[in-house]
């Protein structure tokens, strides 16, 4: 029962961390450009980070490796300084991106001006974390962020066409270079670096050994699989815009779906899931940048050991939100920086997802636990995927002016 | 002296570039960057009318209606200083001022509904003067295009 209970709030905790400001804004814009057409992309993304957070915490048990230290060992020193200097760069954008939605959403809630919201949110941060232990963090983010259901009520409340909704799973491909950088913008919000980084370090902050190689199966699987089913609902609740030609680009309208659908109680609930969402976010991609720095550079690192034997690594947390404050501060839109975010992140990504794949399979080091075949193929079949879209991203990019068309 | 006439060139290309720059960017404003503005109106009016629904429902609270509606408003404003500064080519000019016309409406309407974030009987005003916005918005788009949005 006991066990149980513990993968319960691991599937939780998952959840929580997978929905984030990339994947509100490009899910429910997707709905309102193309309808139920993207679906398909986003299972291809939530099955993307599903395989590689399975090996990412499965090195980890096995190896008490996180993800910076296999990138080092593996691709040297230099080619790793590239991946840190890359993925540091990624996350915090990310983090400011975070940091700008969780003000937004602040703003909307209590009416007062951004910049205020921008120094709460971020004080806010500073205090959850010196106040909660790790798996408290997970928790607190992870259970409120389960508000974000209400997308789900909203989507079976819009009562969409099955037939339709059933078709956009399967893959179609247009012509229109919008509906490219949507795939790639869909996925990538899905398989954002800072993700894999947080969980293979987070496995090590818990204690993982290779008893909990069957938690972290279930984490990866389930988590992650009921975090693309609320993206597939954002998607579908994102399909009210469509005839009416609205591009969701704001935050708030994000919400606007479950006040439609359920008043000021689906508002709330709306709201509350996206602040937690986002919040879980930013608390994630911070530690990701400092998780990264400390392991490239050997420093000591953990939330567990707490800020008197880390104290570089919380001094780096500290400084990489503050940096992302002063983003957000200088006036920059947080949808902006997130799109940003979501399309360089896809640039960074085979530098961090290559090293996974290779020690994930490697024999000598993970013993019978490495890769099977199953795995194997699908870790290769996205990392190829990953690389076309690496190379696509920017173009994409440039060419709809950002997503604006 | 060498070295000056081989740089003789860049006042040249200079001028060119900047010519170039007036011709594409700072001329007449086209039917097709027009009726994409237009468009962005009537996106506008829809969603302030979803806004306005909210209210019109007491089934919103009220600093949401009250941010998006600035949030929106600023927007609508935007594009009504944007349409109105822009010089029209001259087989658009009356679509131009119906446009900056239907801005500065759906701009006020925003603002209304931010003085009035939690008065139902306004929201149902302000929710039926954002659909007349968009239907007016939308038979702007299709002057110009020839075709419904």
């Amino acid at each position: 029962m006991r066990a149980i209970f513990k993968i319960a709030l691991g599937i939780i905790a998952a959840l929580g961390g997978f929905l984030d400001i990339g994947d509100l804004v490009f899910n429910t814009q997707a709905g309102a450009l193309f309808r139920y057409d993207l679906l398909w992309a986003v299972v291809l993304g939530t099955a993307g980070i599903a395989v590689y957070a399975e090996m990412c915490g499965r090195v980890a048990a096995v190896t008490q490796r996180p993800v910076f230290d296999v990138i080092r060992m593996r691709l040297g020193f230099g080619m790793g300084l590239v991946g840190l200097i890359a993925s540091t760069l990624v996350n915090l954008l990310t983090v400011a991106a975070e940091l700008g939605g969780l003000a937004i959403i602040l703003e909307l809630l209590f009416d007062a001006t951004f910049s205020m919201f921008v120094v709460v949110a971020a004080i806010g941060l500073v205090v959850v974390v010196a106040l909660l232990p790790f798996g408290g963090i997970e928790r607190l983010f992870g259970y409120c962020g389960l508000m974000m259901l209400v997308f789900i009520a909203t989507a079976l409340h819009q009562g969409p066409d099955w037939g339709e909704v059933a078709h956009g799973f399967v893959p179609s491909f247009s012509g229109s270079t919008l509906y490219l950088y949507f795939v790639v913008g869909v996925f990538a919000a899905a398989l954002m670096p800072y993700e894999v980084h947080f969980y293979s370090s987070g496995a090590i902050e818990e204690g993982w050994t290779e008893s909990s190689l069957r938690e972290n199966r279930l984490n990866a699987i389930v988590g992650y699989s009921l975090g693309g089913i609320l993206a597939c609902a954002l998607v579908v609740s994102g399909f009210l815009f469509h005839p009416v030609g609205v591009d969701p680009s704001d935050l708030g309208t994000v919400a606007l779906p479950a006040q439609g659908a359920f008043g000021e109680t689906g508002l709330l609930l709306a709201l509350g899931g996206m602040m937690f969402c986002i919040g879980g976010a930013a608390v994630d991609s911070s530690f990701s940048a400092s998780y990264n720095l400390a392991q490239f550079l050997g420093w000591e690192w953990g939330r567990y050991r707490g800020p008197r034997k880390a104290p570089r690594f919380t001094a780096s947390w500290l400084v990489f939100l503050f940096l992302a404050m002063l983003i957000v501060l200088s006036g920059i839109n947080p949808v902006e920086i997130t799109e940003y975010s979501v399309v360089f992140s896809v640039v960074a990504l085979p530098l961090t997802y290559l090293p996974i794949l290779m020690i994930a399979g490697d024999r000598s080091f993970m013993g019978k636990h490495a890769n099977g075949r199953v795995s194997t193929l699908l870790g290769w079949a996205y990392f190829a995927l990953i690389v076309v879209l690496a190379v696509a991203a920017v173009p994409l990019l440039l060419a709809t002016n950002g997503g604006g068309g | 002296m060498r070295v000056e006439r081989r740089w003789r060139w860049v006042p040249a290309a200079a001028s060119i570039a900047a010519l170039s720059i007036c011709a594409t960017g700072c001329g007449d404003l086209s039917r097709a960057e027009l009726s994409r503005g237009v468009e962005s109106l009537s996106a506008l009016a829809a969603q302030g009318g979803l806004i306005a629904n909210g209210v019109a429902r007491d089934a919103t609270k009220s600093t949401y209606s009250r941010v998006m509606a600035k949030t929106l408003g600023d927007e609508a404003e935007h594009e009504a200083e944007k349409l109105a500064d822009a010089t029209p080519s001259p087989e658009v000019t009356r679509e131009r001022d119906a446009a900056v016309q239907i801005a500065g409406e759906i701009a006020q309407l925003f603002s209304e509904l931010r003085t009035f974030p939690g008065d139902e009987r306004h929201g149902v005003l302000v929710q039926r003067h954002m659909r007349e916005a968009k239907e007016r918005a939308d038979a702007v788009v299709t002057r110009l295009t020839g075709e419904a949005p």
